[in-house]
Order: structure tokens, then C-alpha cells, then sequence
């Protein structure tokens, strides 16, 4: 797929609704949650160790990088990230449980909508809706929406 | 305008009471090195000062999910539980920079009696030391019948 910064290109990306994104993993490993709570000191005693709970405020992260392995800017968001513009819009999740040290997780995501907004400048918003499911039990961890601002 | 108690009941609580606020910081750039790990994004947005300053930026940009876990933190932590987390939703409105505070508050926009828990739904925001948004939306956690 060509990547374009035409606008008439560019408003293409609506025929991106629906598109089903590659399937992703991430392992909640012992080590990204030690370095996590090295940084976010918490009166909860958490513990970097496999089978113990993970703290919520880790899911924000799981989400965010979990979500980036499922799309490629350029071919999923025809987006050029070397020269573009992109930041996180709005977020939200609902969460089923909690997510535990040394599980893997399974992202899966589809484009649920693409609009154009118009401010100072001119942007695309890409979301995506995803659901997060354990390895442990097959149970959704985490279900959502996420959404990209694509300046153009 | 009253304040909610920690940890508590539905009964504790109306809809208008602001939540207890919280201060975090000061921000450490020494932080978004292990995040930037963790997210496996080495942006030099994130991570190198020339870099950020020479796109206009006062210093290198704190990632969002950061600024994320900290009002996550501070919610969740006025829950029974952390993970008595329903739903968050959440709106990213300006950077973070090192150095800088961050102050976490919220309002109770609403309350659901359950017959095994109750919901709080809550709006909540994160501002620095100027007042100027970070992070606003809302939260949503579930609350025990009894103590």
C-alpha cells in the first residue's frame, strides 16, 4: 500500500474501518514489573514474582505497547511515522481481571472507526477496539478502545 | 464542597463529593529510561534533551502511559482494592516534562447499589504544578457492601 500525505489519499483511510490487525503477545514479565515498580513506588506491597498480581496501574502499559504489535503505521494506518505525527487519543477499558506476573497476554484488535477532526490542524483519528485475554485461564483480561491522531 | 473518606462504602459518599487529591513527583527523567524499556520504545522524544529541544520542546517528553500509571495509582489505591478497577476512560491533553508535579483528583459523578457490590463512577483529572491538564476522564471501581 502506497503511504500519501494527499488529502484525497489520506481520507481514504475510512475504507480502513473494519480492518482485522495482526494478533500480538506480551509476556507480563517479572523483569518489565520490577522495573516498573522501581519507578512507581506503591503502599501495596507488589511483587515482582510469576503467579503474584500485577498492579492496575501496570494495564495502561500492557495496553499501550501491546496494541503498538499489532499494527504497522505504514501498512495498516498507511501513516509514514518517520516523517509524520502521531499521538494517543482517547483511551478506555473495562477490566474483567486482574492481570498476573508471568502471564503471557493475547492482544487482538480491529479498526472500529476512522474520522477526520479539524483544529489548529488537520488530522485522521484511527480507533482501535481491542480485547486482552490471559494465557492462564483463555479469560479477557481487559477489553477497549484506543485511538491514534494521524496529523496530516 | 466535602471530601470522600477513604476506603469507602456507598453510603459514605454522594454524587458531587470531590475525591482526596494527591501530589506525585517531582518527575525524574531517570524514570522514562526503565518505561522506555518497557514499552520497548526508545523515541529519542522520550529519552534524549538536544533531541526533544531541538523540535521546539523544553526537555525530553514524560510517555504518556506514565503519566497514565500515576493517576491509575492514585485511584485505584482509594478503592478497597486496586483491582476492584472497573473502567477508565481517559483523554491525554498535554506533556509532562521532568521535573514537573503532578496532582491527581476527582469527583463522584455517580453510585449504583448492586446486590454484591456497589459501583462508584467517578470523573478524574491529573494537572501540573500550573494547572494545566494532563489527563482528564473517568474511572470506575467497584465498592464492598461492608467493611
Amino acid at each position: 500500500m502506497t503511504i500519501s500525505s494527499t488529502t484525497s489519499q489520506v481520507a481514504d483511510r475510512k475504507a480502513l474501518i473494519g480492518k482485522t490487525l495482526r494478533t500480538a503477545h506480551y509476556r507480563v514479565s517479572c523483569e518489565d514489573v520490577s522495573d516498573f515498580l522501581g519507578v512507581m513506588s506503591d503502599p501495596y506491597d507488589y511483587v515482582a514474582e510469576a503467579q503474584h498480581v500485577a498492579p492496575p496501574s501496570f494495564a495502561p502499559l500492557v495496553a499501550v505497547l501491546g496494541l503498538l504489535r499489532t499494527f504497522d503505521w505504514a501498512s495498516d494506518f498507511w501513516f509514514d511515522y518517520r516523517d509524520g505525527t502521531a499521538m494517543f487519543g482517547e483511551q478506555s477499558i473495562q477490566y474483567h481481571r486482574p492481570l498476573y506476573v508471568g502471564e503471557e497476554v493475547e492482544i487482538s484488535a480491529v479498526i472500529s472507526d476512522v474520522y477526520e477532526k479539524t483544529g489548529q490542524n488537520t488530522f485522521d483519528v484511527v480507533q482501535l477496539a481491542f480485547t486482552i485475554k490471559g494465557d492462564w485461564d483463555g479469560d479477557i483480561t481487559m477489553t477497549g478502545k484506543q485511538s491514534y491522531i494521524l496529523f496530516k | 464542597m466535602s471530601i470522600a473518606p477513604n476506603k469507602p462504602l456507598l453510603e459514605d459518599l454522594a454524587v458531587g463529593m470531590a475525591l482526596p487529591t494527591a501530589k506525585f513527583g517531582p518527575m525524574d527523567r531517570f524514570d522514562y529510561i526503565p518505561i522506555a524499556l518497557i514499552l520497548r520504545d526508545t523515541n529519542p522524544l522520550h529519552l534524549d534533551r538536544v533531541y526533544a529541544q531541538e523540535r521546539g520542546l523544553p526537555d525530553t517528553v514524560q510517555q504518556g502511559p506514565l503519566n497514565q500509571a500515576y493517576l491509575y495509582q492514585y485511584f485505584t489505591n482509594w478503592l478497597h482494592q486496586p483491582w476492584d478497577l472497573v473502567s477508565t476512560e481517559i483523554r491525554f491533553s498535554a506533556n509532562v516534562f521532568p521535573d514537573d508535579h503532578l496532582y491527581c483528583g476527582g469527583e463522584i459523578e455517580a453510585l449504583e447499589s448492586g446486590d454484591e457490590h456497589d459501583l462508584v463512577h467517578c470523573r478524574v483529572w491529573q494537572q501540573n504544578e500550573d494547572g494545566t491538564a494532563i489527563l482528564t476522564g473517568k474511572a470506575s471501581g467497584r465498592l464492598p457492601k461492608h467493611r
